[in-house]
């Protein structure tokens, strides 16, 4: 069982060797431990990284006898010096990601990531001595061989922050309230809006006087007539466009006082909630119709 | 073209509700500012815009001007800042006079004097660090080289700002060469972090600048499609601050004193979205900076310019 144990590690080793060279060499941006070094030598030395990341998973794969050993060495050797320079930049920076897979590894290095660098050291280590290489290893690959790395991937899993990072890139989207939006995308969101066509005939111009933000929603004032009245139009446009619906505000020039207030129509009614001073009631639906009987 | 910060908010309360857009306090009852006429027994007297007002003072109140002081070295003249003692009374609790500070990122140096650049929006800035304090400045301040960050507290002396204390212990990397921060991936209804404070006057006139009371933030995530602007170089904060813009009001606790006061955003932040520090007074709060109160905000509001932070709160409408 030993054996086995020690087996699986070249090609656990080798595979997280390769997925960290892809991440460096595919990533432009400065991360992890070349912060470390000056400025200028901060891409090249994450290439450096890479490239010994990628010729030892290799290595790992295909060497046997004295030229894997030494491979291996390499390996534990590079995990070991890993292991130190975590905690340096650990100490410089308590925010800092490791960058160890490139942009998945963003989160401030914690005693998790020093333990897998530590764990990855000693798995290369134990492989010192073994008479087969890691693609030989995958060839009589057994049923212990699957449950021995089938208890590796869960340890390395809890150990791995890169995961949760991983998760929530794939199925959430930075909150709204900080997420960058161009003024573009939101000034289309706008003009197909049902809300902004009733409005046009009220509108003065298509581009807006003045644009502001406040956390989920962008606001645009357009200057309009109201009959002979001047009158502002403030139409709020939600960053977080998928589900919430645009608003508009219809307010007096001279006096600031608010003259009606309108969702857009949205598929699901159930959304829309119309605000104090509307008139209608419950419905959205009625509060765009009041609206419009007095517009028109 | 300038900005309608009243229409801004008024629109906002319309739309979205009057909690949407709080107004903001004007934090008068908490702090003065003026320019110092003259010292009598136990009595302060400063030009503000309303005229000469007296500010009683007692035998507690204390007195800064580059250091401890006593009532009779400050002198007229000086920019001075106080604020009213706890019990709502008009009486002189802490007075700072000349009070100057400097952050930002470092873009020249030579000798005994240091250039940074305190933000796209505002002129450079020139710190004169003398000999004596050159040791306490080196200490938080090892790398006075173009780049890297910069913040001291200083006095005001014949038009310069001569350092006296740093105001946060330096990263040991430039600008360029600080971490990429993690996205917030959750809403949050409050932010905790640090708040500084900048002078908006720069001790100018300040018996009859405006900008010497200005009441407000400078906000280090302001909306780069509306009011951030062309030239603006701001860059992710460590804190998960919500994109807002020049207006926008907030709520701000000070989690140390308790007092609560809604601010404007009446200026850019962008020099303190570099830093990712954390307060050194009082208990250990969040690293990062919430934004840059004006100095009257920021005494008004409990703090204490010369440690030039404190740990707050912050909750958008």
């Amino acid at each position: 069982m030993l054996d086995i144990l020690r087996e699986i590690q070249l090609p656990i080793v080798a595979l997280v060797l390769l997925l960290g060279a892809i991440a460096k060499l595919t990533d432009p941006a400065v991360r992890g431990l070349a912060n470390l070094l000056p400025p200028r030598l901060h891409r090249p030395s994450t290439l450096v990284h890479g490239g010994i990341e990628a010729v030892l998973a290799v290595a790992l794969l295909v060497l046997v006898g004295y030229p894997g050993d030494i491979a291996r060495a390499w390996a534990a050797l590079l995990f070991a010096g890993g292991v130190a320079a975590l905690f340096g930049l650990r100490r410089r920076d308590p925010e800092m990601g490791c960058g160890c897979f490139g942009g998945l590894s963003t989160a401030p290095i914690g005693w998790r990531t020093i333990t897998r660098a530590a764990l990855f050291a000693g798995a290369a280590a134990a492989a010192l001595g073994l008479e087969t290489s890691g693609l030989g290893v995958l060839g009589d690959f057994t049923t212990w061989h699957g449950a021995a790395v089938a208890i590796e991937v869960v340890l390395l899993a809890a150990l791995s922050p890169e995961l949760k990072e991983f998760a929530l890139s794939l199925y959430h989207r930075d909150s709204c309230d900080v997420r960058e939006v161009p003024l573009r995308r939101t000034l289309s969101r706008l003009w197909t809006s049902d809300v902004w066509h009733l409005n046009t005939a009220m509108v003065v111009g298509r581009e807006p006087v003045d644009v502001w933000r406040q956390g989920c929603w962008r606001f645009l004032r357009y200057p309009g007539r109201r009959g002979e009245r001047p009158v502002d139009i403030v139409f709020g446009v939600p960053i977080d466009g998928r589900h919430s619906v645009v608003r508009a505000a219809i307010t007096d020039v001279e006096t600031g006082a608010r003259l009606a207030i309108l969702g857009e129509v949205a598929a699901d009614i159930r959304r829309f909630r119309p605000r104090e001073g509307v008139g209608a009631g419950a419905a959205g639906v009625s509060t765009v119709r009041a609206y419009r009987s007095e517009s028109v | 073209m300038p900005v309608d910060v009243e229409a801004r908010r008024r629109l906002t309360a319309a739309l979205l509700g009057a909690e949407a857009a709080l107004p903001p306090d004007q934090l008068t009852d908490r702090a003065a500012r003026g320019r110092l006429i003259g010292v009598s027994e136990q009595t302060l007297h400063l030009a503000t815009p309303a005229g000469e007002e007296s500010f009683p003072f007692t035998g507690t109140t204390s007195f800064w001007r580059g250091g401890d002081a006593a009532p009779n070295e400050l002198h007229p003249g000086d920019d001075v800042v106080l604020r009213y003692a706890a019990d709502g009374s008009r009486v002189a609790e802490q007075v700072w006079a000349q009070m100057a500070r400097v952050t930002g990122v470092i873009s020249s140096s030579h000798e005994e004097t240091v250039q940074v650049d305190i933000g796209h929006d505002r002129p450079s800035a020139t710190v004169v660090i003398p000999y004596r304090v050159s040791g306490r400045m080196r200490v938080r301040h090892p790398v006075l080289e173009p780049g890297y960050l910069f913040d001291a507290i200083g006095v005001w002396r014949d038009g310069e700002v001569h350092a006296v204390l740093p105001a946060t212990t330096q990263p040991p990397y430039s600008v360029r060469q600080a971490p990429r921060r993690p996205l917030a991936y959750e809403r949050r209804s409050q932010v905790s972090g640090m708040v500084s404070w900048y002078d908006p006057a720069l001790g100018h006139a300040t018996d009859v600048n405006p900008l010497a009371r200005l009441v407000g933030a400078a906000y280090p995530a302001l909306d780069s499609a509306s009011d951030c602007g062309d030239g603006c170089e701001r860059r992710q904060s460590c804190l998960p601050l919500p994109l807002m813009s020049l207006g926008t009001t907030f709520s701000l606790r000070n989690d140390y004193t308790g007092d609560t006061a809604v601010l404007p955003i009446v200026a850019c932040g962008a020099a303190s979205a570099h830093f990712c520090d954390r307060c050194a007074a009082g208990a250990p709060g969040e690293r990062g900076r919430l934004a840059q109160l004006t100095l009257l905000s920021f005494v008004g509001l409990g703090g204490t310019p010369t440690a030039g932070c404190f740990n707050a709160t912050m909750r958008v409408g």
